[in-house]
């Protein structure tokens, strides 16, 4: 074991973003398989209060981000799998914030069939989460 | 961690046809396995994190026969990282066999198991007569709790193996 405690201050900010990742990710996937037809019997109203545990990992991963740039600044900003990772990010919550528009504000939204264009943008949110995934999981390998 | 017991297996396995392919042969393969392995625990922690909630007395509106379709799916996902984690120990054998972070991990590997294990044999049946709005026994909640802890904590010595107990050997 690592002697010095501060040693460990890097991995343990990596792991959390490991964390938040699991919760942000896991839940926008378990999401997108319920819209596509996966355990069609769990009423779409139970995952109501998916937002809020998105936010949160989406609040530790956007923290320990931070954090882990900081670290490497000249090398990550020089990375384009970097920006390509925070592209797919940023595109994935913007589909994200459209299914909830789509399926939980809309007012008898959740009884009601779901619109094709529901399935679309799950495809899309699983695809752009992979890739999000990847990206950033590449940067320990691309230069 | 040294467990110089382990030395002869670790070299056994680093000297196979397969660990050597591996490690040095498919340049792609290590990074292809890390991408799966992060996908499969987004599965896993996702689908099965979603059963260990409603177990725990969370969304109430859902009956746990119903939260249960997406088991499968965890089990997806474990299936992916156990043949992408077989694949990291037969290429570098020496980075885990003696590493603590990862006999941690497979203990809680174990306590995640074997929690499964009892729920399905002892807890299963009686739960799964209740309807959506009925909350949970505590037994319930206890074994969605140790599900969903020991996952993470699965997670968290995964993640740290490389940095916990640094092997000298390594050398990557």
């Amino acid at each position: 074991m690592a002697s010095d405690p501060s040693l460990l201050a890097y991995p343990t900010i990596l792991t959390l973003h490991t964390v938040g990742m699991a919760i942000v990710v896991g839940t926008c996937v378990v999401m997108d398989l319920r819209l596509l037809g996966i355990a069609t019997e769990v009423p779409l109203t139970a995952l109501r209060q998916a937002p809020r545990l998105v936010w949160t990992g989406f609040i530790i991963n956007a923290a320990t981000g931070i954090a882990l740039f900081t670290t490497d600044a000249e090398h990550k900003a020089t990375q384009t799998v970097f920006f390509v990772k925070l592209s797919l990010i940023f595109l994935a919550l913007a589909v994200y914030a459209r299914i909830r528009t789509l399926v939980f504000r809309r007012p008898g939204a959740m009884t009601m069939p779901l619109a094709r264009e529901a399935k679309a943008l799950a495809i899309l949110s699983l695809i752009l989460w992979t890739g999000a995934t990847v990206a950033g999981r590449l940067m320990a390998y691309l230069l | 961690m040294t467990v110089p017991a382990l030395d002869p297996f670790v070299e056994f396995i680093r000297s196979t046809r397969m660990s050597q392919v591996f490690r040095n042969e498919v340049a792609w393969l290590w990074p292809l396995c890390e991408s799966l392995h992060f996908l499969g625990l987004i599965l896993l922690i996702g689908a099965a994190g979603f059963f260990d909630l409603r177990l725990m007395g969370f969304m109430k509106g859902v009956s746990l026969r119903s939260a249960k379709k997406f088991v499968p799916w965890a089990m997806m996902g474990f299936a992916v990282n156990l043949l992408t984690g077989l694949i990291f120990f037969i290429s570098q054998p020496q980075q885990y066999a003696t590493n603590l972070a990862m006999w941690l991990k497979v203990v809680f590997l174990l306590v995640a198991g074997i929690n499964a294990m009892l729920f399905e044999t002892s807890f299963s049946d009686r739960l799964m007569a209740l309807d959506a709005g009925a909350d949970t026994p505590m037994s319930a909640k206890v074994i969605g709790a140790v599900s969903l802890m020991s996952w993470f904590a699965v997670l968290y010595f995964g993640r740290m193996l490389p940095y916990l107990d640094p092997n000298p050997r390594s050398g990557v």
